[in-house]
């Protein structure tokens, strides 16, 4: 890609990369560029977005597509976090017909629309007081656990998938095999199976939830329903584990940021906004490609151009946040990019907002002497699927004494 | 005052000037967004409000 810096050995996302540390290669990609080269696995070259500006671009002029689906080259191993198995006819319809990620326009929209109204920061409020019972709830599971236990498996991990099922409206008698399914993994045909039978009873016995929305939807057909459905339980739920998780890595390497929220929990609206930008999860989202020649800046990105946005660098883009590499709960850190930006941006954000602030409120009001033993987060990691993603891992806490 | 222009049609509900600036903005039951008054003040919230909209929806006529 000539007339763009870097050149060999700039091809591929780095390898070192920690989500409290990324790696010092993408400081240096944003010192020289906005836009710098990246291969693809299907050996086009394009280009990776490093800088906050140019993202929020990106993310939001409609003449870049979500086709084709290229996926970045990586100079270390990706995890395939694909359900495994084959899947029957009908299955198979619904995943092509509800790819709501690699739809454009008119089309796109008229599918975040059919869900869109289970996420208003309204329905944030209205989940609120049963989120914050069902981390109450693990929080004693966290405590019980100890005296050193596994944030992630006791704590984030339960909340992410009971709070996906209660949006979703996924009935309490299934919850167990809902979080079989799509916690702990299982083959693709068992996790439709088990939405089918969600659907089935919510078609009995509607409530206020995603399901029953779908199912009042006369514009969707039944291949889109199931599709949906599945996406949405495929997506944000291990986001939102990722983040109290490794928010807690964070608070907990600089203890006086936790201390400042045990001193004033009034403060973790703005913490959370501060600790997604920090601990971004996506080194890059889903890939765009420039249906026509696209000027950004003063350079011209050619059409058919595929063009990959690093949100974790974006986040960290001096240009946008004063030392970004420092964690300031105290920090405006509202406009940063965790979410995604542009129409295909977060559809559960503001439900995830209420999520972290409930867990970290509970953690800083209940365990102010929460301290990090040792987490699986300060080592580099394989990359998961199918955007080049950081992963939950483990993280072992104790002073889990009131 | 502010000038706003609030397009509707291409908003994608990611409640983001509801969040910002709940006293100008709303979400439909559809979670599509509302301009509550016609009377918007010209504060940092409601820029910023303007600023974040990821679906470039609302625009401040200067």
């Amino acid at each position: 890609m000539n007339g763009y810096p870097g050149g060999a050995g700039q091809h591929a996302l780095p390898a070192d990369s920690m989500p409290t540390r990324p790696s010092p290669t993408f400081a240096r990609w944003r010192e020289s560029a906005a836009l710098v080269p990246l291969g693809f696995r299907d050996g086009h070259e394009g280009l990776l977005v490093t800088r906050y500006e140019e993202a929020k671009l990106v993310l939001s002029d409609p003449r870049f597509s979500q086709q084709p689906q290229r996926m970045p080259r990586s100079d270390g191993p990706v995890e395939d976090g694909r359900p495994p198995g084959p899947l029957d006819e009908a299955g198979v319809l619904a995943s092509s017909s509800a790819n709501i990620l690699g739809v454009d326009g008119a089309e796109h929209l008229r599918l975040r629309r059919a869900i869109t109204r289970r996420f208003t920061v309204r329905s944030g409020r209205t989940h609120r007081p049963r989120i914050a019972e069902i981390v109450a709830e693990e929080l004693e599971n966290l405590i019980g656990a100890g005296p050193v236990a596994d944030l992630l498996a006791h704590f984030a991990e339960p909340i992410s998938i009971r709070v996906h099922a209660l949006v979703l409206g996924v009935p309490d008698h299934l919850v167990d095999r809902y979080t079989a399914c799509f916690l702990h993994g299982a083959p693709r045909q068992e996790q439709h199976d088990l939405l089918r039978a969600a659907l089935d009873h919510r078609r009995q016995h509607p409530g206020e939830d995603v399901i029953s929305d779908l199912l009042a939807d006369e514009d969707l057909s039944s291949a889109e329903v199931e599709g949906l459905l599945h996406m949405l339980s495929l997506s944000g739920r291990d986001t939102v584990a990722y983040m109290i998780s490794t928010g807690v890595v964070a608070l907990l390497e600089s203890p006086e940021q936790y201390g400042i929220l045990v001193d004033d929990p009034d403060l973790v609206p703005g913490a959370v906004e501060e600790i997604v930008r920090y601990c971004t999860m996506f080194l890059t989202v889903f890939p765009r490609t420039a249906t026509e020649a696209v000027a950004i800046g003063d350079r011209t990105i050619p059409a058919g151009t595929t063009v990959s946005v690093s949100t974790v660098s974006a986040n960290r883009d001096e240009r946008r946040f004063a030392e970004p590499e420092v964690l300031d709960v105290r920090r405006d850190a509202r406009g940063h990019v965790a979410f995604g930006h542009g129409p295909h941006g977060c559809i559960g954000q503001q439900v995830a907002r209420v999520e972290l602030d409930e867990a970290f409120r509970a953690l800083v009001t209940r365990l102010p002497d929460l301290r990090l033993v040792s987490t699986a987060q300060h080592e580099p990691s394989p990359l998961a699927n199918p955007v080049a993603t950081y992963a939950a891992r483990p993280v072992l806490v104790t002073g889990l004494d009131r | 005052m502010l000038q706003i222009d609030v397009d509707a049609d291409s908003c994608v509900g990611a409640g983001q000037c509801t969040l910002t600036a709940p006293d100008v903005f709303d979400q439909d039951d559809s979670g599509i967004v509302m301009l509550l008054t016609d009377d918007v003040p010209d504060t940092s919230e409601v820029r910023e409000a303007a600023a974040l909209c990821p679906a470039r929806a609302i625009k401040i006529r200067e």
